[in-house]
């Protein structure tokens, strides 16, 4: 059962093939995303963290459909988004975050279930590890890394952590599931947004669609970079930003899966991610 | 004869499993283990694109199909009659 009282995450160690999963009730008021991204990058600097991340709607609400990375490139933090069924699997995995640190000294390929690890050398076919229909693959073919077999980020920063700490690939099983108490409110309210699809600024097209999201639009393919911080934290589509910077939808969202965010939270966020980003500096 | 849900027009699969989540909800559960369907995603042929199989359990038929029908947005389902093969 997803627990969503605390931030789990899952720390791989690729030098030394290790790798635990920790509880933290301290980092709740990072919300996820992109502010607990960026507080596990201060938390883990020291060992050139790649950072996946997924908000607190993601799995659970339509267009919250991305996961967030965070990692830094000479020096420069950067938080890039990427699409595709990613920030499912890793909520269904139990997972609020994922990070990948130090470097392996041979070419990895790395197998997540759940909470659990498996390492694997160069020249495993990735398509054979996971459980098809619920995981994510996460490709690199030296040039580009791609999500299931589609979904990319902007820019190379993510091509070049992968070849720095010699990645191969990633690939990612959820076999976990949530149950909020009171289903039929979260019904009604899933319906609600998603009957808001024409409020987002994409059209709607027959493209691979991110993992609930009905748009398939062209946009989500190269993914996304910088933006709003509470769309960013949750971390939803940017373009569904109508949809989750209505604070009262957020709330809806959140209550009934039996968070319990106050309004102050959502306010202290900005500060708490930049006094984040001045101790990272 | 009781009814079924048959993806016939799996090609124009987006991949977004709102079908699969749909079910899940009608199951009250939120999630993708012991889904009553299943999304594949592969390759195509030529390598350029995405496609998409799909697979439906049997017992689709205990869950208000009609409502998976409509969540679709690419009308990849239609509902027939199933038969001893489905």
């Amino acid at each position: 059962m997803i627990d969503i009282t605390a931030k789990k995450v899952l720390i791989i160690d690729v030098d030394k093939k290790e790798y635990n999963a920790k509880t933290f009730t301290d980092l709740n008021k990072f919300l996820g995303g992109t502010g607990l991204g960026l507080k596990l990058l201060e938390m883990f600097v020291d060992e050139n963290p790649l950072i996946f991340s997924v908000g607190p709607l993601n799995g659970f609400f339509p267009f919250a459909s991305k996961s967030s990375i965070v990692l830094t490139n000479d020096g420069v933090v950067e938080d890039l988004y990427l699409g595709g069924s990613i920030s499912t699997r890793l909520k269904f995995a139990g997972l609020d975050a994922l990070i990948i640190k130090k470097t392996s000294d041979n070419k990895t390929i790395i197998e997540i279930k759940n909470s659990e690890v498996y390492f694997h050398n160069e020249g495993t076919d990735i398509q054979s590890l996971g459980l098809t229909g619920k995981r994510c693959l996460i490709e690199f073919d030296g040039k580009k890394v791609l999500s299931d077999q589609y979904f990319t980020t902007p820019d190379d920063y993510l091509e070049k952590i992968f070849t720095e700490k010699n990645i191969g690939g990633i690939s990612i099983t959820g076999t976990e599931i949530f149950s909020p108490k009171n289903f039929d409110e979260y019904k009604k309210i899933y319906s609600e947004i998603l009957e808001r699809k024409d409020e987002l600024r994409v059209l709607e097209g027959n493209y691979p669609s991110c993992s609930n999201c009905p748009m398939g639009c062209g946009k989500s393919k190269v993914g996304e970079i910088g933006g709003n911080i509470l769309v960013n934290s949750l971390v939803a589509c940017q373009f569904a930003d109508k949809i989750y910077t209505d604070i009262g939808t957020v709330f809806s969202c959140l209550n009934v899966l039996g968070y319990d965010y106050t309004h102050e939270d959502i306010e202290n966020l900005p500060g708490l991610i930049e006094e984040t980003i001045k101790n990272i500096s | 004869m009781p009814k079924t849900i048959k993806p016939t027009q799996k090609d124009k699969c987006i991949g977004c499993e709102l079908c699969v989540f749909e079910s899940q909800r009608q199951l009250k559960k939120i999630g993708l283990e012991e889904s009553l369907i299943r999304i594949f995603r592969k390759k195509s042929a030529d390598k350029q694109t995405v496609e998409y199989d799909l697979e439906i359990d049997p017992r689709i038929n205990i869950l208000d199909i009609e409502k998976i029908v409509s969540i679709c947005p690419k009308e990849v389902f239609e509902i027939v009659e199933s038969s001893n093969n489905d």
